[in-house]
């Protein structure tokens, strides 16, 4: 079993390039866009970044307070070209939820 | 929306408007909310894309909209509420605001106006109307001209040596180097003397000859004749002249007219005068106008804005700068130096102005307006004189609305003379052909 201790430990070690890495984009939806009332931001995320890991990222990177993060993974379609079976990639959302009073202005580009 | 004048001198206005920033914001919020509401995003349901996102992708160029809108609705009342008519585009200048900082938006606006017209008493106009009736003589003439159309030939029983004019009838046998050559040979063939030939000096060498006279004549053929085996060779041909026909014109009597498809000569005479008087008609019509115009010209005492002047001058000019280049100029403008042209054609462009702008005034005050079927009529006029293409010309004036507009200036022009010309004293003067068709140089 993982111990999230030592998962924790390991994303504050993390180097800023990483955290680039796990951080991909912001996800802009109407879904996402209904959320940022309860202030919470939706980001496409790689696929082998865990909570803290994202966590730590989003508080470095946007400079806000992080309070908690929710992940899903939405699985790739499988698609058929030309008779034969192909796989979409998958991809990782992070619902994070903001410290009362915080923002990310996602329309600015990122220092 | 606050306006303040600075400039009123002679036909020249300028003003400072000032619109509040607020105001604008308003107006380009709402505006936006239009956008988003047509926006398709990936991610939203049609029409569900918030404002702020409107905002981040279309933000400038609503806003260059509104603020253009915004310059152009202020000036339009601006202009209306002081009761100002402009002459032209007027110029506009950003002071302030055109950034998106806040700021009140500010511009200047210089135009010229349209001069008070007062148009002038027509009462006491008087014109003469010049009337030529077509002479005898001239009708005559073009009657002759259409019977040596329909000349016959006949055949000349003395036997004389063939003029120019004839036709000869004959027989030959080509020979290149002695020996008959394919195509060479005819019999019972038309040779007109003095008219196009088929070789060069052929029908030349038959003038003089005589019925049944026999003769060898040679010829080279040209360069680019037909087949080339003969082309650039010399041959001989033996004539044989077998008889003689001379052109005789056609008599003018009832009989030429039921050729041409009409009962009696004085049909075909009749035709011809009303073609000869349409023709002075519409020389008449030009020669009345030119008077009209030359007797506005004297009374308009209103100043021509010089923007108009300038704008008209310079398409003038651009006219007589091509002449030039092609050394078509008008003999008259042939000695003058570019100084004095330039003067001259600026007078010109200053009349034209003012003219157009009175009968503009006339036509206004007269509720002159030029109806839909005048349009379609001179629409239709404008197709006939493209031969096979009518078609293509009315779908161009369908999918060309402007081009429409461009036929109303002159049918309104021509309705306000007319106008004009039914409101003034007109004498008739008989004139000769000659006299009417001697107008004086112009400018219009």
């Amino acid at each position: 079993m993982t111990n999230i201790l030592a998962l924790r430990k390991k994303a504050e070690r993390l180097s800023r390039e990483a955290m680039y890495d796990i951080v991909r984009a912001p996800l802009i939806t109407e879904k996402a866009t209904a959320l940022s009332e309860k202030n919470q931001v939706v980001f496409k995320v790689a696929i082998s970044a865990t909570k803290p890991e994202i966590k730590v990222a989003v508080e470095t990177l946007f400079g806000v307070k992080v309070v908690g993060v929710n992940t899903l993974v939405q699985k790739g379609k499988t698609k058929r070209f030309k008779g034969r079976m192909g796989q979409r990639s998958d991809i990782k959302k992070a619902f994070v939820q903001l410290a009362e009073g915080q923002s990310i202005d996602l329309t600015a580009k990122l220092a | 929306m606050q306006v303040t004048d600075t400039l009123s001198e002679g036909l020249k206005r300028g003003f400072t408007i000032t619109i509040p920033a607020a105001e604008l914001a308003e107006k380009r919020d709402a505006r936006l909310k239009e956008v988003a509401a047509n926006l398709t995003l990936p991610g939203f349901r049609p029409g569900k894309v918030p404002v702020s996102l409107a905002r981040q992708r279309h933000g400038e160029a609503v806003r260059a909209e509104v603020l253009e809108q915004a310059v152009s609705d202020a000036l339009r009342t601006a202009l209306e509420e002081r009761g100002l008519r402009p002459a032209g585009q007027p110029q506009v200048e950003l002071v302030s605001g055109q950034e998106d900082d806040g700021k009140d938006l500010e511009f200047k606006v210089e135009t010229e106006i349209l001069p008070d017209i007062t148009v002038p008493d027509l009462s006491d106009l008087s014109l003469t109307r010049l009337k030529a009736v077509a002479s005898d003589e001239a009708i005559d003439k073009i009657v002759a001209d259409v019977a040596k159309r329909q000349r016959t030939f006949e055949t000349v029983e003395e036997v004389r040596p063939a003029v120019k004019g004839d036709v000869v009838c004959v027989d030959f046998l080509g020979k290149r180097d002695g020996v008959p050559f394919d195509g060479g040979t005819a019999q019972d063939v038309n040779v007109e003397i003095g008219g196009e030939g088929f070789i060069p000096g052929f029908a030349e060498q038959i003038e003089g000859m005589k019925a049944g006279e026999e003769k060898v004549i040679t010829v080279t053929f040209p360069e680019n004749y037909g087949a080339e085996e003969l082309a650039g060779k010399e041959a001989t041909f033996d004539i044989t002249v077998k008889s003689l026909k001379k052109p005789v014109d056609a008599p003018i009597d009832d009989e030429l007219a039921k050729q041409l498809g009409f009962e009696t000569l004085e049909q075909l005479r009749d035709l011809v005068r009303k073609q000869i008087e349409g023709e002075y008609e519409q020389l008449s019509r030009l020669r009345i106008k030119r008077e009209l115009l030359d007797a506005l010209a004297t009374k308009t005492d209103f100043q021509a804005p010089q923007g108009m002047v300038e704008a008209e001058f310079q398409q003038i000019w651009q006219r007589v700068e091509a002449d030039r280049k092609d050394g078509q100029l008008d003999d008259e403008d042939k000695g003058k130096d570019e100084e004095t042209l330039r003067s001259d054609y600026r007078k010109i462009a200053e009349r034209r102005v003012k003219l157009g702008l009175l009968l503009a005034e006339i036509g206004r005050k007269n509720a002159i307006t030029v109806t839909q079927d005048e349009l379609g009529r001179a629409m239709r006029a404008e197709a006939m004189r493209y031969q096979g293409q009518e078609k293509e010309v009315f779908t161009f004036f369908q999918n060309n609305p402007q081009a429409i507009e461009s036929l109303r200036g002159p049918i309104f022009e021509n309705k306000v003379v007319d106008y004009l010309i039914e409101l003034a004293k007109v004498e008739d003067k008989e004139v000769t052909p000659e006299e009417l068709s001697d107008i004086p140089p112009a400018d219009i």
